[in-house]
This record gives structure tokens, C-alpha cells and sequence, in this order.
């Protein structure tokens, strides 16, 4: 092991780590679950039984997948573009635009960013696209399908 | 039943709605299909909000045409762009584009179009009689049959394409975990709710389908960015010439019997379907040495195959309510939400429903067919959409589709969060399918067991005293262990 240089071992066990820690707590979380009386049950099984024996048999694989990993080194990861934690971070955006002002503010925001930071270049396509998407989604929604959509600015000023 | 049948297949060319609905999925259909990352599953899983509000029988048709007609159309923009616009097309890139190089772009994609029809009607025509045989079988399932059956299902997971074995079924079980979350069902106790009661009734499938599937594509778009696209030009469509059919009818015949064959398999799909297809039109063909090179044996052994897989994959799906891939998941989901229950129940109380969907998938089937002969080239200029124009599309119609399901900001929420996660599983090797086809069949797993304990008093091993029960178990071990037992013996042997 000692051969091995840290940016190996992360190739190797970096997944396996995090699945099995998501494992265990899932199985933590599981024996807090409540139990059901005996004549509920019966013979079959309690609530908690069925997660904890997923995770067990998740963590075996787990296991097989570690030694595959050690037999064969996984391919190395490449690090994203800016595009792809940008799109991430686009995606926070449009939770807090939504939940504070509109939704379809934060999907016109969010559709115009998205193209600029995706490369384009012309600020009116994006401008365009970013305005006529939403606005024929909603028009298809709320006249054919007749969805409401949650209330914000925007859907206050429509709904009234 | 069988003049039954056949009305209800027949009373969709005359249901001019239905036909119109057909035709402008079609068109939708081979444009998802063209486009690169919006395979068969993204676009279905898009579009799935917007049938809510539709007669059963006209959702599902959607669903189904979107299915038939974008695993065809991927083949366009592999044979003129090396591109294949779905997974279940990477196969026709190995001879269609070195084709169309040649300047016989017109020709493979002749040949594409009428192996993918003629893969596509053969394997609706065995649609039609397996599914209601199987049925019938089915009607002899209790629960001990159908955990082995959903085992069997989850155990196939283990041989989908993308991901190695062990990946895909750390995926299928966590899918199978997702499914536990909310209120229990025998006892009603809460289960990874962290206190939030919009999960009473447990994840629903369309905001997790559209994160899985859409979202995370989006992000895995995004390292495609300003990506330079080559594309060979072509003046029209060709049909094949009697020589090119006599070359390849024995290969289409085969690759129609693998398709339909690999897709009724519980889990695999299009994409396994035309790799088999291709690979064994290589191993019976007479000029190995021209594969790679434009063999249009290749070609029409992957499209026929991969468009057979698309009928074979709805005989578990709507007989069984297992689906045969990630796009007849999404299906599946549409099925339930429209109260079709797939099973006995369907091809015994709803058989005219079930046939006109059937009937539905043929007449897309037909429809793809004039599309591609006619109007490849228009289509093809589609996948030339930029994608920075694209892809924040796809965002706007995911979060909205994903909120119209319910009416509830939470689906929204779950849609990108799955998507996230969708998307560094992805970036791992995992597929995401194996994780959608665990959620659907997490529930009957765990329902089933539970039935089964307490109609054996917690004997467990009682279910291995169910013949068929057994038989699925066998198949369900040997689907997982067959190929390291075999390598094994080969070693051995070596």
C-alpha cells in the first residue's frame, strides 16, 4: 500500500468510501425507526428490516467493487468545465428565485445565464430564448393543460 | 378475443385524433432522436407530464411513438455525423458513417430506415401474441412468484451495457432503497421522512425520471460544450436494391429474433439489443473484413435489432409490470398514473385498451418509416441545434414538467437533486437506469416478500418449494454468477 500514491487511493477508494458511509447511516437511521406490535406484523417483517438488508447486501457489493477497483485502477475522473459547476450553481439560483420571488422569474434567469455561460455569444438569443420558452411553456400549461402554478410575484399579478 | 384483438388494433387508423396524435408524436419522436443526449428515455420522460391530462390510451400511444420513433432516429445523425443521437444507434455508427463517408450516405440510411421498420413491425407482431400467452401464465403468480419474478428482474440489472455488473446493481439497490421511503404499507410507519409529510405516500416517479434522466443529462451536456460537429452531406435516401436485400434479409430476420428476444428480458433494452445484433451480423457474415469499413450487413443488424428490442421490451412491462428498459419505465409509470394496472388484470378486463396500443405502436412504426424515407435530410439539420440553446430548454420544460406532476414545489426540488445525483453517479460509471428500474420494482419486491412470510408463517424458505418461484431464482443466480462460473471454467480448461 505504501506504493501508492494519494491521488491512486482516491481513484480506488474515494467511491466506495462515500457509498459506505451512506450505507451505514442509512442502517443507523433504520434501527431508529419505530416498531409494530406483533400481532400487526406477524410472521413477516418489521419496517426496518427490509432498508437494513438492502444495505448489507449493498455494502457486500461495495466490498467486490473495492477489490475490483484495487485488481484494476479505475480511470481517473476529469475534473468538470466551469459549464458544469456553473450549471450546478445556476440550479441553487433558481431554488432561492423561486422560493423567494417567482418561478418563472428563476426559469427566465436562470435559461438566459445558462445560454450565456454555455457560449452564446448573441445577448439577444439568449435574451429571446430565455423569454419565449417559458412563456409558451406556461401558456401551454395553465390554458391547455390548466396547471396553477405556485404564487410569486409574476403568478400574483396573473392570478390576482 | 382474437376479433377483438384486431378491431381495436384497426379502430386507431380510424380514430383520426389518435392518428393525428401519432403523426405529430412521430415527427417530435425522430426529432429527440436526432438530437445528441435526448435519447428515447429523456424525451419520454419530458413529455410524460403532458399526457397527464389524456385519455389513457392516447398517453400511453405517446409514450409508445416516442419510444419507436426516436430509437429509430438516433441512426440519422450516426450514419451522417458519427454521433449516435441515442445509445441504442452507437452500433450503426461502426459502419454507417464509414458508409456515408464513402458517399453513400442515402444508401445507409435506406438500409437503417427499413431494418429499424421492419425490426419494429416484427417485434409489435410479437407483441401482440406473447403478451396475452404470458398473461395467461402469469394469472398462476402469487406473491412467492412474483418476488422470484421481480429477483430476476433486479438480477438482470447486472448485464445492462452501461456500468459493470457490480456498479449497476449497487444502483438497482439503492433504486429499491428509494422505494422504501414514506409511510410503510402494512404498518404504517414512517421511513427516511425526516418529518416531511409530502413523502407520506413515498417518492413518486416522474420528478425522480426527469432528474435521473433529463437533468443529469443537462449536466453531462455541459462538458460537451463547443463541440465541433463534422457532417457529411447527402443528396436523398435510397432504398436498398434487390442486391443489398439479398445481402441483408437473413441478417434483419436474425437481428428481429434477438431484438425482440433480449428486450422481453426483464431490464435489458435497445442498446444490448443492437450490440448482440451487430456483433452476431458480423459473426454469420461472409465479409468480416468489410465491417467497420460500411458493411450494410452491419448496419441493418443493429437497427433491426435495436427497433425489435422496442416491442419486446413493452411484453414484461405491460404482462408483468417489469420493465424491459429505462424508457418502457417510464411507460410503465405512465401506465400506472393513467390507472392501467399492468398484469392479468389488464389483458382480461382492459383488452381493447391494451390492443390499441399495440395497434398504435404499429402505426408509428409505419409512420418512422415515411419520415425517414422522406424527410432524413430535414431532420438530420436538427441535431445541428446549438446547444447552449438546447439544453436550457430542456432545464425549462424539466422543472416545469416536474412541478405539473403534482402541483408541488418539492417534485422540483427532487428533480434537480436526482439529477445532481444522477449525474456524478454517471460521472462514476454508474448508469442511472438501473436506479429508475429499482425504484419501480422496489415496491413489489418488498410486497411480495412480505406476502410471502405470511402466507408461509415467516418460513422463507418456502418460496424455494414454489416451482416456478425456484425457476426464477435459478435464472436470477445464474444471470448473476453464469458469466463469472463460465469465465472460470474457461480458465480452467485454458
Amino acid at each position: 500500500m505504501g506504493g501508492l500514491s494519494l491521488n491512486i487511493m482516491k481513484n480506488i477508494y474515494l467511491v466506495p468510501l462515500i457509498l459506505t458511509i451512506f450505507s451505514l447511516s442509512v442502517i443507523a437511521i433504520a434501527l431508529q425507526l419505530d416498531t409494530s406490535p406483533e400481532m400487526i406484523v406477524g410472521e413477516s417483517m418489521q419496517a426496518r428490516s427490509f432498508p437494513i438488508f438492502l444495505m448489507i447486501l449493498k455494502l457486500i457489493l461495495i466490498g467486490v467493487m473495492t477489490y475490483q477497483f484495487y485488481k484494476n485502477n479505475p480511470k481517473p475522473v476529469t475534473l468538470e468545465k466551469y459549464h458544469t459547476w456553473g450549471s450546478m450553481f445556476l440550479f441553487l439560483l433558481f431554488y432561492l428565485l423561486t422560493v423567494y420571488t417567482d418561478m418563472f422569474i428563476g426559469i427566465f434567469v436562470v435559461i438566459f445565464l445558462m445560454s450565456i455561460l454555455w457560449g452564446e455569444r448573441r445577448i439577444w438569443v439568449a435574451f429571446l430564448t430565455a423569454t419565449v420558452t417559458p412563456g409558451l411553456v406556461f401558456l401551454l400549461f395553465d390554458y391547455v393543460l390548466k396547471i396553477r402554478f405556485p404564487r410569486g410575484i409574476l403568478m400574483n399579478l396573473y392570478y390576482g | 378475443m382474437f376479433e377483438q384483438a384486431i378491431s381495436a388494433m384497426a379502430s386507431v387508423v380510424v380514430d383520426p385524433y389518435l392518428l393525428g396524435l401519432i403523426f405529430a408524436t412521430t415527427i417530435l419522436g425522430v426529432i429527440i432522436g436526432v438530437l445528441p443526449g435526448l435519447g428515447a428515455t429523456t424525451g419520454a420522460a419530458l413529455l410524460l407530464p403532458f399526457t397527464l391530462t389524456m385519455d389513457p390510451v392516447h398517453a400511453i400511444a405517446v409514450l409508445a411513438t416516442i419510444y419507436v420513433s426516436a430509437t429509430f432516429a438516433g441512426s440519422i445523425t450516426a450514419i451522417l455525423i458519427n454521433t449516435p443521437g441515442t445509445s441504442a444507434a452507437a452500433a450503426t455508427t461502426f459502419d454507417g458513417y464509414p458508409l456515408a463517408q464513402k458517399g453513400e450516405a442515402g444508401r445507409a440510411l435506406g438500409i437503417a430506415v427499413i431494418s429499424s421498420t421492419v425490426g419494429g413491425i416484427f417485434s409489435v407482431i410479437i407483441l401482440c401474441f406473447a403478451a396475452p400467452l404470458l398473461a395467461r401464465v402469469a394469472y398462476e403468480f402469487r406473491s412467492p412468484e412474483y418476488f422470484a419474478l421481480t429477483v430476476f428482474g433486479l438480477s438482470m440489472l447486472a448485464s445492462i451495457s452501461a456500468g459493470g455488473a457490480v456498479k449497476n446493481l449497487i444502483g438497482g439497490i439503492f433504486g429499491v432503497w428509494l422505494s422504501t421511503i414514506g409511510a410503510e404499507r402494512v404498518t404504517g410507519i414512517e421511513r427516511f421522512m425526516f418529518g416531511n409529510y409530502e413523502l407520506y405516500e413515498g417518492l413518486h416517479f416522474v420528478p425522480i425520471f426527469i432528474g435521473l434522466f433529463a437533468i443529469s443529462e443537462l449536466l453531462v451536456q455541459s462538458k460537451t460544450v463547443n463541440k465541433i460537429i463534422n457532417t457529411v452531406t447527402m443528396k436523398a435516401v435510397k432504398l436498398p436494391t434487390i442486391d443489398d436485400y439479398k445481402k441483408i434479409w437473413k441478417t434483419i430476420l436474425r437481428s428481429c429474433g434477438i431484438g425482440t428476444f433480449i428486450g422481453v428480458l426483464p431490464a435489458e433494452g435497445a442498446t444490448v439489443a443492437s450490440m448482440i445484433g451487430y456483433s452476431e451480423a458480423r459473426r454469420w457474415s461472409k465479409n468480416k473484413k468489410e465491417f467497420g469499413k460500411g458493411a450494410i450487413e452491419g448496419i441493418a443488424g443493429a437497427e433491426a435489432a435495436n427497433n425489435a428490442a422496442t416491442g419486446g421490451a413493452m411484453v414484461p412491462t405491460m404482462v408483468l409490470g417489469i420493465p424491459g428498459s429505462g424508457t418502457t419505465a417510464i411507460i410503465l409509470v405512465g401506465l400506472m398514473v393513467h390507472g392501467l394496472r399492468p398484469g392479468v388484470y389488464l389483458f382480461t378486463e382492459q383488452v381493447e385498451k391494451v390492443y390499441q396500443i399495440f395497434g398504435s405502436m404499429f402505426v408509428a412504426n409505419v409512420m418512422f418509416m415515411l419520415m425517414g424515407l422522406y424527410a432524413a435530410k430535414l431532420f438530420a439539420r436538427v441535431s445541428l441545434v446549438p446547444t447552449q440553446i438546447l439544453w436550457p430548454i430542456v432545464f425549462a420544460l424539466s422543472v416545469i414538467g416536474a412541478y405539473a406532476f403534482q402541483g408541488q414545489l418539492l417534485d422540483v426540488w427532487l428533480a434537480l437533486i436526482f439529477g445532481v445525483i444522477g449525474y456524478f453517479a454517471r460521472r462514476h460509471g454508474f448508469s442511472v437506469a438501473p436506479i429508475a428500474v429499482g425504484l419501480i420494482l422496489g415496491e413489489m419486491v418488498e410486497t411480495n416478500l412480505q406476502h410471502s412470510l405470511k402466507m408461509f408463517d415467516g418460513a422463507w424458505w418456502m418460496i424455494l418449494a414454489q416451482p416456478l418461484a425456484l425457476m426464477f431464482l435459478v435464472f436470477a443466480f445464474l444471470g448473476l454468477c453464469g458469466p463469472m462460473i463460465y469465465s472460470w471454467i474457461t480458465k480452467q480448461k485454458d
